[in-house]
């Protein structure tokens, strides 16, 4: 982690970090390197993915249609809406 | 000027044929009034779980046994950092490590033979909002109807190298998915869309070019013209030095014909992909399994080929009706109920692709009950109902699920065998038509037909032709 890595992630993540905040992500994340380094000492080989800590998997359901909510009521903590969409500030790719 | 070879690689995302969203219950129907297809889960409210749609899974499962591919049987859900309105959790909930179905083959054919394209994954993932920029007002307005819809992304190799190869991968893989009733890709609704990865380099060299994406084609023709204008503006700008090509997401505009960028193309890191936390692994059991690799049908090109062997078909028939799945059931439900292969399909192939193109209507939404219209065809071919008549009840048949016989007798369809009667009605058309009858025996043979015609008429088409014909002409 260096302070380009940083400023990257603070742009993609919608953040502004202050000096001092930033001085303390990189002294935090320079003392986690060395210690998740201690990990590259592990052999891994022929060791199957774990993809949750515990072992628990999904429920399904079945695919029939419920309609539980009015537009009205999600729409009443919107700070906008008009002709039933939320309305937000103007996008332009 | 050096010879160059194009290589492609398509990102095809098909919306699922699921009556409910991916992660909640509301319609995944197209259309209807702006957010009247949202939830708290969908709209993105904090707290909201969201539970796996188990069709989703069937679908990805069926699409990747249709293309050769290898399922992963525990299966999982990650995260993928989208900041943007169209997906309110600022994250769309795809699949990156462990993707339902890997390593692929779809078999492709044009003008230069057939050629394997390879499958790198396709992985189920939910669909963004629609966005509308109102300049009335400069706001961006949102509609989440389309949010959390169920898709499939289908990532090829780059393995294809023109628009040729393209359109005949896309045709097929819509012809397979359409048959698996996986989804019924209809461009035009965007229910089948395509991302095409680009570049150009001299043949004979090994690494790639500066590779580019390309959005928004919304037919094949437009993907045609997309490829052809991307390929040369690469060439151009290698050769000429017209501009420098770099990485990025460009837009096609067909009213232009032309693409343009939208933003540099986003790496991998970028979007920060990670186990979604809230969606546990899917795992598929072998009951599970199983159950999808028995219900899928039997590919098109084997039912073609057992329709001209077997049935006696010939080939354009079966290439036909093999174009749709509807057709194919339809087909093969009426055979089953009346054992007359070459009627069966004469009737889909001219009679039920009048009716749909009147409705204008394509093949794949035929509703007809095969085994009823292999009724009708009975009735037809052992002359109970004339074939004219059978049109009639055929319409009828179109919109609703009828018994085509009880109907035909409701309706004074059937045939009459009662010679008396129909003799009765000649004499009183003879005695009427003097003229008619002056004229065939001064030799107009047509005037014959005017009067068979009125015959016909009066007794409803029920009559066997052969026997009219012989009492007009006994009784003139």
């Amino acid at each position: 982690m260096d302070r380009e890595v940083l400023r990257r992630l603070e742009k993609l993540n919608q953040l502004a970090l202050t000096e001092e905040e930033k001085n303390d992500f990189l002294a935090f994340y320079a003392a986690k390197e060395s210690e998740l380094a201690s990990l590259d000492a592990v052999d891994t080989e022929n060791v199957e993915r774990m993809v949750h800590v515990m072992p628990i998997y999904t429920v399904v359901r079945e695919d029939v249609v419920i309609k539980k909510f009015e537009r009205e009521d999600l729409q009443k903590g919107a700070p906008e809406t008009t002709d039933g969409y939320w309305q937000v500030p103007r996008l332009v790719e | 000027m050096k010879e160059y070879e194009i290589v492609i690689g398509l990102e095809v995302h098909i919306e699922l044929a699921t009556n409910s969203k991916i992660f909640c219950s509301c319609s995944a129907k197209f259309g209807g009034e702006q957010n009247e297809h949202v939830c708290p889960a969908c709209c993105g409210m904090p707290g909201m779980l969201p539970v796996v749609n188990r069709h989703v899974v069937d679908l990805g499962m069926t699409a990747g046994m249709m293309l050769g591919c290898h399922i992963n049987r525990t299966t999982t859900f990650d995260k993928k950092s989208y900041y943007y309105p169209d997906l309110p959790g600022s994250y769309q909930t795809t699949q990156w490590f462990a993707p339902v179905a890997v390593n692929g083959t779809v078999k492709i054919k044009t003008s230069k033979g057939e050629k394997d394209i390879r499958i790198k994954q396709i992985h189920m993932e939910e669909d963004a909002g629609k966005l509308v920029h109102d300049d009335w007002t400069d706001t961006t307005l949102v509609d989440f109807n389309r949010t959390s819809v169920p898709l499939i992304e289908i990532v090829s190799q780059p393995d294809l190298s023109s628009a040729e190869e393209v359109v005949a991968y896309l045709e097929r893989l819509r012809s397979l998915l359409r048959f698996a009733k996986v989804s019924e890709c209809r461009m035009e609704q965007g229910s089948m869309r395509c991302d095409v990865n680009l570049s150009v380099r001299p043949v004979g060299q090994k690494e790639y070019g500066v590779r580019t994406e390309m959005k928004n084609m919304n037919s094949i023709s437009a993907i045609e013209r997309a490829i052809a204008y991307e390929a040369a503006r690469h060439i151009d700008a290698i050769e000429n030095g017209t501009e420098e090509l770099v990485q990025e997401t460009r837009r096609w505009d067909d009213i232009k014909g032309m693409s343009f960028a939208m933003r540099n193309k986003e790496t991998a890191g970028d979007y920060r992909y990670f186990p979604d936390p809230n969606v546990m692994p899917v795992v598929i059991d072998d009951a599970w399994y199983e159950s999808i690799e028995s219900s899928l049908p039997e590919f098109p090109e084997k039912k073609r080929e057992r329709y001209i062997t077997e049935l006696g078909l010939g080939e354009y028939d079966a290439e036909f009706l093999t174009e749709s799945r509807a057709f194919c059931d339809a087909f093969e439900e009426a055979y089953a109920e009346c054992g007359l292969a070459k009627e069966a399909a004469n009737w889909l192939i001219t009679n039920c692709m009048n009716l749909l193109n009147r409705k204008q209507m394509t093949a794949d939404m035929l509703k007809i009950n095969g085994r009823a219209l292999g009724v009708l065809i009975k009735l037809v071919s052992d002359g109970t109902v004339s074939h004219a008549n059978a049109k009639k009840i055929l319409e009828v048949m179109f919109d609703e699920d009828i018994d085509p016989k009880k109907y035909a007798e409701e309706n004074g369809y059937i045939v009459s065998n009662d010679t008396g009667k129909i003799e009765e009605v000649v004499k009183t058309i003879i005695a009427a038509n003097p003229k008619s009858v002056a004229d065939y025996k001064n030799g107009k043979e047509k005037a014959l037909m005017a009067i068979f015609g009125q015959c016909m008429r009066e007794l409803k088409g029920n009559c066997d032709p052969n026997v009219l014909r012989e009492l007009i002409l006994k009784n003139i």
